[in-house]
């Protein structure tokens, strides 16, 4: 039996961190892999489209209205082909402290049994940016080890996925947690695919997949599904399941080496001024 | 004149902030006032010379080994923990409240030498636990204010923030708004979290904001022409004594203290300290905002401090005759007494490790019982205080009027630096008043006096107050010795071998060396 393998997914908020975990792991699904997804953000829709909707109570909630003698099965639901789905939660909009909350939880996870023998994959979707201690419990303690960073060609994206790797790097001296690569959620910038392409290659690491931009991806959303679920034969979905496909084969773990923020502009620079082939002006 | 001190926020400005405090020098106190260049900073304090602060900042000596024995926190739990008629609120995990019973004991010491009744702390915790981080924890404030107003219907209820409900962001001074209507008394919000500050003395600062801002009455109806504010700890009413032969009662302010006692700050004619350390906010706020004069003078220690500190009360008051009376017929009581000390004492050492101002005190009453201090250790230095005044520059003071002390240490109850203080000034004795360090120094092999009444040097009386007391300190210097033969304390060799206190500091190499020393082994 593999070794279980924990993965972070790290990225600027709104980059489409949880759609693209949620269609990874569908991708996995078909591969008989099984995975559970552990979502890390107070707004807890990390596992909409796996469940159906926003169908389950999350961790903090639960244990903030039932206490703390729960069992697994209230925090627990399955989603789409066996996958298991957690929501972390957090406190009120401006009180508390949400990253105590993921700490809490995860915790709460481990105590209930959660991490089962028969697991392939846990994914753990954090919140955009790293804003604390507590979003960084992913990467903390030996849980996941690996770390992949949604991005797009977007300046705020890369300035995000930097800082993450600024992170990882960080905890990579005492752990052993690596960036597996990034993964890039197309927002049709110029040149994105060299500009990604470039900037992991800076960072040390690799773009695992280039994932396009597709309006089916918004479509599923709506419908509260995964791609591969509403639309199989859609060349979305097999984009996806390419994805799935470099995750299990990914041997790829490096600690990332982020760069100053002026050569960040530097290879933003670079690619953004490049005289498009195509480019056309109305 | 300008304010001195800002009371429209809930937040008090950190001491480091506010006076340049600093917790780690080594040198002479001469050299130290030099630096401190408290003049300039005075006169900026009363608005004048704006470019007087710039490049005025004092050098520090950072210690890579810290100890510490309270905060921000503990202070404001002994400060407004022991009033008598208020609840005070710690909104933390309940290990904040770890040192409760200290403080209870504190206040019924403190009662007792007051001719006040007994009575306990009325203390309490939220005792927030995980789910309450998580949360947050308002609503569990909210029932414990509910909760202080049903058991103890107190005067006014004080909420005391923590390390862990100010990382999480609770908002206390929106409860505290919120609540006070409903619970019909002043709600105090203290933002006392021990990491804001590297001082505990901040601690006193946000205890002294609370009450000047919400329990202070801002418009007095009258005056009380023979009230003089005394800003104290929990030290015997000898004040009383000293101030009589001035037509005044003594008004102690906080510990120990009840509502009205602080509610009537503003119409006393006058406010002044044992120790400018804990009392400058406290002077300069009620001179500030409250129209009550501070008395701009040296502190009440040793024949001249008293004589100025009792001349510039009297020239408030308008006593100045029956003061030049009650100084004259003092100084002549003491004498014989004084002149028997001087001998007994002739040729001794001693060293003071106390907080700052106080220190400065100590000495003083040191000197003029004929003791020599080539040492002295305060846990911070304040390079000005709040009232800047002119007179109120206490280490000045003492230098002047007693000669330099070439061993003046700042530094922060780091006990493993007594070693070096104690061999270095080759004291006779310590005075102590922190009783945590008291202990080690005792296992040192010096004999060390606990000081826990702090009034007991204040004034002429102090004088022989000490002398006897230090009388019996030194006739313990045997069973110290003979303690030193039989104790060890957890310092290796080499530690014990070193010369300077600052030696994890001033030398850079110090760690490799202890790594080669650790590889070897």
């Amino acid at each position: 039996m593999a070794e279980l393998r924990q993965i972070a997914i790290y990225g600027k908020g709104g980059i489409g961190k949880s759609t693209t975990t949620q269609n990874l792991t569908a991708g996995l699904v078909e591969h008989g892999k099984k995975v559970m997804v552990v979502g890390c953000d107070p707004k807890a829709d990390s596992t909409r489209l796996l469940l159906g909707g926003l169908a389950q109570k999350t961790v903090l909630d639960t244990i903030r209205d039932e206490g703390e003698d729960i069992t697994l099965d209230r925090i627990l639901k399955e989603g789409y082909g066996g996958t298991r789905c957690v929501e972390s939660g957090g406190p009120e909009p401006g009180v508390g402290c949400a990253g105590r909350g993921i700490i809490t939880s995860i915790n709460m996870l481990e105590s209930l049994g959660a991490y089962t023998d028969d697991l392939d994959y846990v994914f753990y979707d954090v919140l955009g940016d790293v804003v604390c201690g507590g979003f960084a419990m992913p990467i903390r303690e030996g849980k996941a080890k690996e770390i992949y960073i949604v991005a797009s060609g977007e300046m705020m994206a890369l300035y995000a996925a930097n800082n993450i790797a600024k992170g990882i790097q960080r905890y990579a001296k005492t752990g052993g947690v690596r960036l597996g690569g990034i993964i890039c959620n197309s927002r049709n910038v110029d040149h994105e695919l060299d500009l990604l392409r470039a900037f992991a290659k800076e960072l040390g690491t690799q773009l695992i997949h280039f994932v396009p931009r597709n309006n089916i991806v918004q479509r599923a959303e709506i419908n509260k599904k995964t791609v591969i679920e509403y639309m199989p034969e859609s060349s979305q979905a097999d984009e996806y399941r390419q994805l799935a496909k470099a995750i299990i084969d990914n041997e790829n773990f490096v600690i990332p080496t982020p760069m100053s923020s002026e050569r960040l502009e530097e290879i933003l620079l670079e690619y953004g001024l490049m005289e498009n082939a195509d480019d056309y002006r109305i | 004149m300008a304010k001195r001190i800002n009371l429209d926020m809930t937040t008090v400005e950190n001491r480091e902030m506010r006076l340049g405090t600093i917790i780690g020098w080594d040198g002479s106190a001469k050299e130290l006032i030099r630096q401190s260049a408290y003049d300039e900073r005075s006169i900026k304090k009363h608005g004048g010379c704006k470019g007087a602060g710039e490049g005025c900042k004092l050098c520090e000596l950072q210690s890579p080994l810290n100890q510490e024995t309270m905060c921000s926190n503990a202070i404001v739990q002994c400060q407004i923990g022991n009033l008598t008629d208020c609840v005070l609120i710690t909104h933390a995990p309940i290990g904040c409240d770890g040192e409760t019973p200290k403080f209870n004991l504190s206040m019924h010491v403190g009662l007792r030498r007051r001719g006040k009744p007994q009575q306990n702390t009325l203390n309490m915790s939220t005792n927030l636990q995980e789910r309450d981080m998580v949360f947050g924890a308002s609503e569990k404030l909210r029932k414990a204010i509910l909760l202080a107003k049903e058991r103890y219907n107190p005067k006014a209820i004080f909420i005391g923030m923590a390390c862990a409900t100010a990382i999480i962001g609770e908002d206390i001074d929106s409860v505290a708004e919120e609540m006070e209507p409903e619970v019909g008394v002043p709600i105090v919000p203290l933002h006392c979290e021990g990491f804001r500050s590297k001082h505990w003395s901040t601690g006193f600062d946000v205890a002294f904001h609370g009450v000047l801002r919400q329990i202070v009455d801002k418009h007095p109806k009258k005056k009380q022409k023979d009230l003089i504010n005394i800003v104290a700890l929990w030290g015997s009413d000898w004040f009383s004594a000293m101030l009589k032969p001035l037509g005044l009662r003594v008004n102690y302010l906080l510990d120990c203290a009840s509502f009205e006692e602080i509610r009537q700050a503003s119409e006393a004619v006058a406010t002044t300290t044992f120790c400018e350390t804990l009392g400058g906010y406290m002077g300069a706020a009620l001179e500030d905002q409250f129209g009550v004069p501070q008395i701009d003078a040296p502190q009440p220690y040793g024949i001249k401090g008293t004589d100025a500190w009792l001349r510039a009360i009297a020239k408030v008051v308008g006593k100045e005759k029956e003061a030049e009376a009650f100084i004259e017929s003092e100084h002549k009581r003491i004498a014989p007494k004084l002149e028997e000390f001087r001998k007994i004492f002739a040729g001794k050492q001693g060293m003071v490790l106390t907080g700052s101002a106080y220190a400065h005190g100590l000495i003083s009453v040191l000197n003029e019982l004929g003791i020599k201090n080539e040492g002295a250790l305060v846990f911070h230095h304040d390079p000005v205080y709040d009232g800047a005044g002119q007179n109120q520059d206490t280490l000045k003071e003492l230098i002047e009027t007693y000669g330099d002390i070439p061993h003046y240490t700042v530094s922060k109850t780091r006990a493993f630096q007594l070693p070096q203080l104690i061999k270095r000034t080759k004291t006779d004795f310590l005075i102590i008043r922190h009783p945590g360090l008291a202990s080690v120094a005792g296992h040192l092999g010096v004999p060390t006096f606990a000081l826990g009444d702090e009034h007991i040097p204040v004034g002429y009386d102090g004088l022989l107050r000490m002398g006897e007391i230090l009388i019996g300190v030194l006739a313990r210097t045997k069973f110290n010795q003979t303690l030193k033969r039989h104790v060890h304390l957890p310092y290796n060799e080499w530690w014990f071998a070193q010369d300077d206190p600052f030696k994890l500091t001033n030398d850079k190499h110090v760690f490799d060396d202890i790594e080669k020393k650790l590889n070897k082994a």
